[in-house]
């Protein structure tokens, strides 16, 4: 019996259709014509970054032990003595650094492109949730690593907690699993960083893809409307070129940026000079410019309108062109007070 | 028609070149992952280790110290002090010197040794393990295998 009417006999599918339908899911993804320049499909590089991240970071919970004692000590060994560890450590490192960079880009390109119109107001906002989940994985990952700086930056991060109104004091508890950062915060935030969010994240990814995928990609102005090409063999071969490519810079970047351990967590002392990393330095500074509760009631404030910004577009105008350069200006203005915010943290 | 041979030979050149590199670069990957997953024999230490006074035993007797929680054989026979593991070389039982029948004997399965170690009977696959010894100054020295504990090792 051939391979095939024997599986044909264990899984009674349809195979001529599955083929068809693969092949117009897949193969024959009808693609935009302007997705053939780079710029406009940076959206698959999150994607790349994302399962590569899910492959590293398996390979790093060969090695971590999430306790107060050995977390520190197992960042150690991976970066020092295991063989290619600081390598692989390096690729998860500077993938999670990636990773943020090019949901920034990816952002801004669907921002100015106004790709989040209707109908596609939802993936936007499906996307906002992804972008949460990129920055809490990474907030929980970097405190994973247990030295001076990690380990304080979850007590500042968790302390914030608190001024949510009414809840604050039991999240905190919740998210510390006590009154202090313990062993329970630690495997608290490992829990969330290696089942918790990856479950969510691949939900909300699905859906986001979804999606996309019923709507296709959107057309940016500027481009000849109804041209299309097929997935494959274009785009699927476009993919795998940034892969090597990110592959290629992050193993540069392991090398050259190793990485580094710092000192060992020591809740008794603060050091001196305490940053988060580069991706929440914006929000950083913005909190140390104003009273505490401003500033968290204006994030707050800002969050949820980048989140419904979709649906509070259309109320501003009627007319296009005008909303169009509301937006134009409001996503400038963003843009330029973030990357000053950054500067301005980055130099002090 | 010669152009025509000369294209298809450089696009075959060409692919040829793009598939190899990939695999090679996949392979390379695969490969740094999998050594990243097995941990690095380290070279063995050793250390010497005082078992005995030159003097302290007779010939063709054993005397029977205990290394860690793994005994250890000191036999003096007449080419010079031989010292063994007592670990059976089958399963891993300990052995017992029987000095009337000078040999060694594991009572799990019945394994024999003789007293250089060979085996006799029994299903032991190999002698004895022996270590390596050294005579200095009327004291006599074992060469020990320097285990250093960490979480790690
Ligand atoms: S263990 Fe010694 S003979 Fe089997």
């Amino acid at each position: 019996m051939s391979v095939k009417a024997w599986l044909k006999e264990r899984f009674p599918i349809d195979y001529d259709k599955f083929i068809e339908i693969n092949e117009n899911i897949f193969i024959k993804e009808p693609i935009p014509i302007h997705m053939k320049k780079w710029w406009y499909c940076m959206g698959a590089t999150p994607l790349i970054l994302f399962t590569l991240q899910v492959l590293t970071g398996i390979f790093l919970a060969f090695y971590f032990v999430p306790s107060p004692e050995m977390a520190y000590e197992s960042v150690r060994h991976i970066t020092q003595d295991v063989r290619f560890g600081f390598w692989v450590r390096g690729l998860h490192r500077w993938g999670a650094n990636l990773m943020i960079l090019s949901l920034f880009l990816h952002i801004t390109r669907v921002y100015f492109t106004r790709s989040y119109q209707k109908p596609r107001e939802i993936n936007w906002i499906l996307g906002v949730i992804l972008f949460g989940l990129a920055l809490t994985f990474s907030f929980t990952g970097y405190s994973l690593t247990y030295n001076q700086l990690s380990y304080w930056a979850v007590t500042v991060g968790t302390n914030l907690i608190k001024s949510v109104p009414i809840i604050g004091h039991s999240l905190l508890v919740f998210m510390r699993g006590g009154e202090e950062v313990t062993a329970n915060t630690l495997t608290r935030f490992y829990m969330l960083h290696v089942w918790f969010l990856p479950l969510f994240l691949v939900f909300f990814l699905v859906l986001h893809i979804i999606v996309l995928r019923l709507h296709g990609v959107s057309e940016p102005e500027g481009f000849p409307k109804g041209k299309y090409f097929p997935f494959y063999p274009h785009h699927f071969y476009k993919i795998i070129i940034a892969t090597l490519f990110l592959l290629a810079v992050m193993s540069a970047l392991s090398i050259i940026l190793p990485p580094g351990i710092g000192l060992p967590a020591d809740p008794t002392t603060t050091p001196f000079h305490i940053k988060p990393e580069w991706y929440f330095y914006p929000t950083y500074r913005f909190l140390r410019m104003v009273p505490l509760k401003v500033g968290i009631y204006v994030t707050a404030a800002f969050l949820i309108a980048f989140t419904f910004w979709p649906f509070i577009e259309p109320l501003l105008s009627k007319k296009n062109s005008v909303r169009r350069n509301i937006s134009y200006g409001v996503g400038a203005l963003t843009l330029i007070i973030t990357l000053a915010l950054t500067i301005w943290e980055s130099l002090t | 028609m010669i152009n025509e041979e000369n294209q298809k030979r450089r696009s075959f050149l060409k692919n040829f070149g793009i598939i190899g590199a990939l695999l090679i670069a996949v392979g390379l990957f695969f490969r740094d992952l999998w050594l990243y997953l097995y941990p690095p024999k380290r070279k063995k230490k050793f250390h010497k280790y005082l078992v005995a006074k030159l003097n302290s035993v007779p010939l063709g007797k054993a005397k029977e110290i205990t290394l860690g929680n793994d005994p250890v054989f000191v036999v003096h026979l007449d080419q010079g002090y031989r010292v063994f593991s007592g670990i059976c070389t089958h399963l891993g039982c300990h052995v017992r010197w029987e000095e009337e029948k000078q040999r060694f004997f594991c009572p799990c399965h019945k394994g024999v040794y003789d007293k250089t170690g060979k085996v006799i009977s029994g299903p032991p696959p190999r002698p004895l393990d022996q270590f390596k010894v050294e005579e200095d100054k009327n004291l006599v020295y074992i060469y020990v295998e320097t285990k250093t504990r960490g979480p790690w090792s």
